[in-house]
Protein backbone atom coordinates (compact mmCIF):
# COMPACT_ATOMS: atom_id res chain seq x y z
CA UNK A 1 0.00 0.00 0.00
CA UNK A 2 1.37 3.33 -0.71
CA UNK A 3 0.76 6.50 1.23
CA UNK A 4 -0.57 9.89 -0.31
CA UNK A 5 2.43 11.72 -0.28
CA UNK A 6 4.53 8.40 -1.69
CA UNK A 7 2.04 7.84 -4.23
CA UNK A 8 2.75 11.72 -5.00
CA UNK A 9 6.85 11.53 -4.71
CA UNK A 10 6.19 8.76 -7.52
CA UNK A 11 4.44 10.57 -9.50
CA UNK A 12 7.23 13.68 -9.18
CA UNK A 13 9.50 10.77 -10.22
CA UNK A 14 11.17 10.97 -6.96
CA UNK A 15 12.77 8.01 -5.08
CA UNK A 16 10.46 6.35 -2.60
CA UNK A 17 10.22 3.92 0.66
CA UNK A 18 8.46 2.01 -1.86
CA UNK A 19 11.41 1.60 -4.29
CA UNK A 20 13.26 -0.25 -1.63
CA UNK A 21 11.71 -3.00 -0.83
CA UNK A 22 12.84 -4.60 2.15
CA UNK A 23 15.55 -2.52 2.94
CA UNK A 24 18.39 -2.55 -0.34
CA UNK A 25 18.30 -3.72 -3.91
CA UNK A 26 20.00 -6.88 -4.48
CA UNK A 27 22.29 -4.92 -6.47
CA UNK A 28 23.80 -3.19 -3.92
CA UNK A 29 23.58 -6.03 -1.33
CA UNK A 30 25.60 -7.97 -4.44
CA UNK A 31 28.07 -4.99 -4.40
CA UNK A 32 29.15 -4.95 -0.37
CA UNK A 33 29.42 -8.67 -0.68
CA UNK A 34 32.27 -8.49 -3.13
CA UNK A 35 33.46 -5.17 -1.55
CA UNK A 36 33.75 -7.84 1.55
CA UNK A 37 35.47 -10.26 -0.37
CA UNK A 38 37.76 -7.76 -1.80
CA UNK A 39 38.44 -6.23 1.77
CA UNK A 40 39.73 -10.16 2.65
CA UNK A 41 41.67 -10.20 -0.72
CA UNK A 42 43.34 -6.69 0.81
CA UNK A 43 44.16 -7.98 4.17
CA UNK A 44 46.25 -10.70 2.43
CA UNK A 45 48.70 -8.67 0.44
CA UNK A 46 48.66 -6.08 3.52
CA UNK A 47 49.23 -9.04 5.87
CA UNK A 48 51.70 -9.81 3.19
CA UNK A 49 53.79 -6.46 3.45
CA UNK A 50 54.03 -6.67 7.12
CA UNK A 51 55.80 -9.93 7.10
CA UNK A 52 57.95 -9.47 4.75
CA UNK A 53 58.60 -6.47 6.49
CA UNK A 54 59.38 -7.68 9.80
CA UNK A 55 60.96 -10.84 8.71
CA UNK A 56 63.45 -8.82 5.98
CA UNK A 57 67.37 -7.99 8.04
CA UNK A 58 68.64 -4.98 6.95
CA UNK A 59 67.40 -1.79 5.43
CA UNK A 60 63.52 -1.83 4.24
CA UNK A 61 63.30 0.42 1.08
CA UNK A 62 63.98 0.53 -2.23
CA UNK A 63 66.97 -1.24 -3.66
CA UNK A 64 70.75 0.19 -3.54
CA UNK A 65 71.06 2.44 -6.50
CA UNK A 66 66.95 3.39 -6.87
CA UNK A 67 65.26 6.44 -6.39
CA UNK A 68 63.54 6.61 -2.52
CA UNK A 69 59.85 6.50 -2.89
CA UNK A 70 58.26 9.81 -4.33
CA UNK A 71 56.42 11.37 -1.26
CA UNK A 72 55.32 14.22 -3.04
CA UNK A 73 54.12 12.96 -6.05
CA UNK A 74 52.30 10.03 -4.12
CA UNK A 75 50.93 12.48 -1.71
CA UNK A 76 49.53 14.21 -5.18
CA UNK A 77 47.99 11.32 -6.30
CA UNK A 78 46.30 10.63 -2.72
CA UNK A 79 44.34 14.06 -2.88
CA UNK A 80 43.50 13.50 -6.51
CA UNK A 81 41.79 10.32 -5.48
CA UNK A 82 40.30 11.38 -2.33
CA UNK A 83 39.37 14.34 -4.76
CA UNK A 84 37.66 11.94 -6.99
CA UNK A 85 35.63 10.37 -4.15
CA UNK A 86 33.65 13.77 -3.50
CA UNK A 87 32.69 14.42 -6.88
CA UNK A 88 31.88 10.66 -7.05
CA UNK A 89 29.43 11.52 -4.29
CA UNK A 90 28.04 14.55 -5.42
CA UNK A 91 26.41 12.59 -8.31
CA UNK A 92 24.95 10.63 -6.58
CA UNK A 93 23.68 12.93 -4.55
CA UNK A 94 22.47 14.89 -8.11
CA UNK A 95 20.40 11.56 -9.45
CA UNK A 96 18.81 11.46 -6.11
CA UNK A 97 17.76 14.38 -6.59
CA UNK A 98 16.83 13.43 -10.40
CA UNK A 99 19.37 16.03 -11.65
CA UNK A 100 20.76 13.88 -14.91
CA UNK A 101 23.07 17.27 -16.00
CA UNK A 102 24.71 17.41 -12.75
CA UNK A 103 25.19 13.51 -12.52
CA UNK A 104 27.00 13.53 -16.32
CA UNK A 105 29.26 16.53 -14.92
CA UNK A 106 30.40 14.79 -11.50
CA UNK A 107 30.72 11.62 -12.95
CA UNK A 108 33.13 12.46 -15.87
CA UNK A 109 34.98 14.60 -13.63
CA UNK A 110 35.30 11.52 -11.23
CA UNK A 111 36.24 9.64 -14.51
CA UNK A 112 38.97 12.31 -15.21
CA UNK A 113 40.56 12.69 -11.11
CA UNK A 114 40.79 8.37 -11.65
CA UNK A 115 42.45 8.47 -15.19
CA UNK A 116 44.67 11.02 -13.78
CA UNK A 117 45.85 8.73 -10.93
CA UNK A 118 46.55 5.94 -12.95
CA UNK A 119 48.28 8.63 -15.63
CA UNK A 120 50.46 9.49 -12.45
CA UNK A 121 50.97 5.96 -10.69
CA UNK A 122 51.89 4.66 -13.99
CA UNK A 123 54.40 8.15 -14.47
CA UNK A 124 56.00 6.92 -10.69
CA UNK A 125 56.33 3.65 -11.75
CA UNK A 126 58.78 4.93 -14.42
CA UNK A 127 60.59 7.24 -12.37
CA UNK A 128 61.43 4.70 -9.58
CA UNK A 129 64.23 2.73 -11.27
CA UNK A 130 63.40 -0.89 -9.18
CA UNK A 131 61.24 -3.87 -10.66
CA UNK A 132 58.77 -5.94 -9.18
CA UNK A 133 62.07 -8.51 -9.22
CA UNK A 134 64.37 -6.24 -7.53
CA UNK A 135 64.20 -7.77 -4.25
CA UNK A 136 61.44 -8.50 -1.42
CA UNK A 137 60.36 -4.51 -1.05
CA UNK A 138 59.89 -4.46 -4.82
CA UNK A 139 57.88 -7.56 -5.12
CA UNK A 140 55.47 -6.24 -2.60
CA UNK A 141 55.55 -2.57 -3.02
CA UNK A 142 54.12 -3.46 -7.23
CA UNK A 143 52.03 -6.10 -6.08
CA UNK A 144 50.09 -4.04 -3.32
CA UNK A 145 50.29 -0.36 -5.31
CA UNK A 146 49.78 -2.68 -8.87
CA UNK A 147 46.53 -4.97 -7.66
CA UNK A 148 45.15 -1.41 -5.99
CA UNK A 149 45.93 0.70 -9.27
CA UNK A 150 44.26 -2.71 -11.26
CA UNK A 151 40.92 -1.83 -8.66
CA UNK A 152 41.11 2.22 -9.72
CA UNK A 153 41.19 1.00 -13.66
CA UNK A 154 38.32 -1.33 -12.50
CA UNK A 155 36.30 1.73 -10.81
CA UNK A 156 37.11 3.22 -14.21
CA UNK A 157 35.87 0.84 -16.34
CA UNK A 158 32.50 1.21 -13.91
CA UNK A 159 32.27 4.84 -14.51
CA UNK A 160 32.46 4.68 -17.91
CA UNK A 161 29.56 2.23 -18.40
CA UNK A 162 27.86 4.76 -15.73
CA UNK A 163 28.84 7.78 -17.69
CA UNK A 164 27.49 6.43 -20.66
CA UNK A 165 24.35 5.06 -19.54
CA UNK A 166 23.83 8.64 -17.71
CA UNK A 167 24.63 10.09 -21.31
CA UNK A 168 22.19 7.98 -23.08
CA UNK A 169 19.12 8.81 -20.22
CA UNK A 170 19.03 5.82 -18.46
CA UNK A 171 19.28 7.22 -15.06
CA UNK A 172 16.77 8.86 -12.93
CA UNK A 173 15.82 9.45 -9.26
CA UNK A 174 14.04 5.95 -8.77
CA UNK A 175 16.09 4.31 -10.88
CA UNK A 176 20.15 4.27 -10.70
CA UNK A 177 21.34 1.60 -8.28
CA UNK A 178 24.04 1.23 -10.82
CA UNK A 179 25.23 5.02 -10.10
CA UNK A 180 24.90 3.83 -6.16
CA UNK A 181 26.92 0.49 -6.69
CA UNK A 182 29.59 1.78 -8.61
CA UNK A 183 30.00 4.94 -6.24
CA UNK A 184 30.50 2.24 -3.12
CA UNK A 185 33.14 0.23 -4.42
CA UNK A 186 34.85 3.97 -5.96
CA UNK A 187 34.94 4.34 -2.18
CA UNK A 188 35.82 1.08 -1.17
CA UNK A 189 39.11 1.76 -4.37
CA UNK A 190 39.99 5.62 -2.48
CA UNK A 191 39.68 4.30 1.24
CA UNK A 192 42.48 1.17 0.25
CA UNK A 193 44.45 3.32 -1.25
CA UNK A 194 44.53 5.86 2.08
CA UNK A 195 46.11 2.30 3.52
CA UNK A 196 48.48 1.52 0.69
CA UNK A 197 49.89 5.06 0.94
CA UNK A 198 50.10 5.09 4.77
CA UNK A 199 51.71 1.95 4.76
CA UNK A 200 54.05 2.05 2.53
CA UNK A 201 54.91 5.82 1.90
CA UNK A 202 54.54 6.79 5.43
CA UNK A 203 55.01 4.04 7.30
CA UNK A 204 58.18 3.16 5.27
CA UNK B 1 62.69 7.51 -23.39
CA UNK B 2 63.96 4.03 -21.67
CA UNK B 3 62.06 1.20 -22.35
CA UNK B 4 60.09 1.10 -18.99
CA UNK B 5 58.63 4.05 -19.32
CA UNK B 6 57.38 2.94 -23.03
CA UNK B 7 56.30 -0.37 -21.06
CA UNK B 8 54.33 1.45 -18.84
CA UNK B 9 53.25 4.70 -21.30
CA UNK B 10 51.96 1.81 -23.55
CA UNK B 11 49.97 0.39 -20.72
CA UNK B 12 48.47 3.73 -20.07
CA UNK B 13 46.87 4.08 -24.01
CA UNK B 14 45.65 0.65 -23.52
CA UNK B 15 43.82 1.43 -20.47
CA UNK B 16 42.52 4.58 -22.27
CA UNK B 17 41.38 1.98 -25.39
CA UNK B 18 40.10 -0.11 -23.51
CA UNK B 19 37.83 2.31 -21.58
CA UNK B 20 37.01 4.36 -25.03
CA UNK B 21 36.07 0.83 -26.32
CA UNK B 22 33.64 0.00 -23.26
CA UNK B 23 31.90 3.86 -23.55
CA UNK B 24 31.72 2.71 -27.29
CA UNK B 25 29.75 -0.22 -26.17
CA UNK B 26 27.90 1.27 -23.65
CA UNK B 27 26.92 3.78 -25.30
CA UNK B 28 24.70 1.65 -27.85
CA UNK B 29 22.05 0.65 -25.09
CA UNK B 30 18.56 1.75 -25.59
CA UNK B 31 17.67 5.70 -25.12
CA UNK B 32 15.70 6.74 -22.33
CA UNK B 33 15.12 5.24 -18.67
CA UNK B 34 15.34 1.62 -18.70
CA UNK B 35 12.53 0.09 -16.12
CA UNK B 36 13.87 -1.72 -13.25
CA UNK B 37 13.33 -5.60 -13.47
CA UNK B 38 10.68 -6.77 -11.13
CA UNK B 39 9.27 -10.40 -10.79
CA UNK B 40 6.01 -11.06 -12.65
CA UNK B 41 3.26 -11.56 -11.17
CA UNK B 42 2.82 -15.02 -9.61
CA UNK B 43 6.74 -15.07 -8.74
CA UNK B 44 7.09 -15.26 -5.19
CA UNK B 45 10.66 -15.01 -3.19
CA UNK B 46 10.93 -17.10 0.45
CA UNK B 47 10.74 -15.12 3.79
CA UNK B 48 13.53 -14.77 5.28
CA UNK B 49 14.58 -18.36 7.35
CA UNK B 50 16.44 -19.11 10.14
CA UNK B 51 16.75 -22.80 8.95
CA UNK B 52 19.67 -22.51 6.84
CA UNK B 53 21.91 -21.65 9.64
CA UNK B 54 20.18 -24.16 11.90
CA UNK B 55 21.08 -26.60 9.47
CA UNK B 56 24.23 -25.94 8.99
CA UNK B 57 25.13 -26.06 12.86
CA UNK B 58 23.77 -29.36 12.56
CA UNK B 59 25.72 -30.55 9.67
CA UNK B 60 29.39 -29.10 11.38
CA UNK B 61 28.00 -30.67 14.57
CA UNK B 62 27.89 -34.13 12.75
CA UNK B 63 30.86 -33.96 10.40
CA UNK B 64 33.30 -32.47 13.55
CA UNK B 65 31.25 -35.83 15.81
CA UNK B 66 32.80 -37.87 12.46
CA UNK B 67 35.56 -35.98 12.29
CA UNK B 68 37.12 -36.18 15.68
CA UNK B 69 36.18 -39.50 17.27
CA UNK B 70 38.32 -42.19 19.23
CA UNK B 71 40.45 -45.18 18.06
CA UNK B 72 37.67 -47.74 17.45
CA UNK B 73 34.44 -45.63 17.46
CA UNK B 74 32.25 -44.85 14.33
CA UNK B 75 32.09 -41.67 15.39
CA UNK B 76 31.92 -38.94 18.67
CA UNK B 77 28.83 -39.52 20.29
CA UNK B 78 28.87 -36.28 21.86
CA UNK B 79 29.27 -33.99 18.70
CA UNK B 80 27.11 -37.09 16.27
CA UNK B 81 24.38 -37.45 18.01
CA UNK B 82 23.03 -33.80 18.49
CA UNK B 83 24.13 -32.93 15.03
CA UNK B 84 22.11 -35.46 13.41
CA UNK B 85 19.19 -34.55 15.61
CA UNK B 86 19.22 -30.95 14.84
CA UNK B 87 20.05 -31.87 10.80
CA UNK B 88 16.95 -34.30 10.56
CA UNK B 89 14.75 -31.73 12.80
CA UNK B 90 15.90 -28.91 10.92
CA UNK B 91 14.70 -30.60 7.10
CA UNK B 92 11.30 -31.48 8.95
CA UNK B 93 11.42 -28.16 10.05
CA UNK B 94 12.33 -26.72 6.23
CA UNK B 95 9.91 -29.35 4.31
CA UNK B 96 6.81 -27.97 6.53
CA UNK B 97 7.80 -24.22 6.03
CA UNK B 98 8.27 -25.41 2.72
CA UNK B 99 4.44 -26.49 2.69
CA UNK B 100 3.24 -24.09 4.44
CA UNK B 101 4.72 -21.22 2.06
CA UNK B 102 2.91 -22.95 -1.03
CA UNK B 103 -0.32 -23.21 0.68
CA UNK B 104 -0.28 -19.38 1.40
CA UNK B 105 1.36 -18.43 -1.92
CA UNK B 106 -1.33 -20.58 -3.91
CA UNK B 107 -4.14 -19.74 -1.36
CA UNK B 108 -3.04 -16.86 0.41
CA UNK B 109 -4.41 -13.23 -0.09
CA UNK B 110 -2.31 -11.26 -2.94
CA UNK B 111 -1.97 -7.35 -3.46
CA UNK B 112 -3.33 -6.98 -6.73
CA UNK B 113 -6.25 -9.58 -5.77
CA UNK B 114 -6.03 -11.78 -8.53
CA UNK B 115 -6.02 -15.21 -7.77
CA UNK B 116 -3.23 -17.40 -8.94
Amino acid sequence: MTTHAEATAREEGKFTPQDHQSGMPTALVGMLLFIASEVMFFGGLFATYFNARATTSGAWGPPEGAHELDIALAGVLTAILVASSFTMQFGVWAIRRGDTGKLKLWTAITLGLGVLFLAGQLYDYSQLGFGVGDGVFGTVFYTLTGFHGAHVFGGAVGLTIVLARAMRGQFSARNHVAVEAVSMYWHFVDVVWIAVFSTIYLLG
Amino acid sequence: MSDTAFGFLLIGVAMLVVLGVIFAVASRGSRGEVAPVHPPRGVHLPPPSFLPVVMSVGGVLLGAGLAFRGDGEVANPFLAVPGLIVLVLGIFAWVRAANHEWRETEHGPHDDGAAH
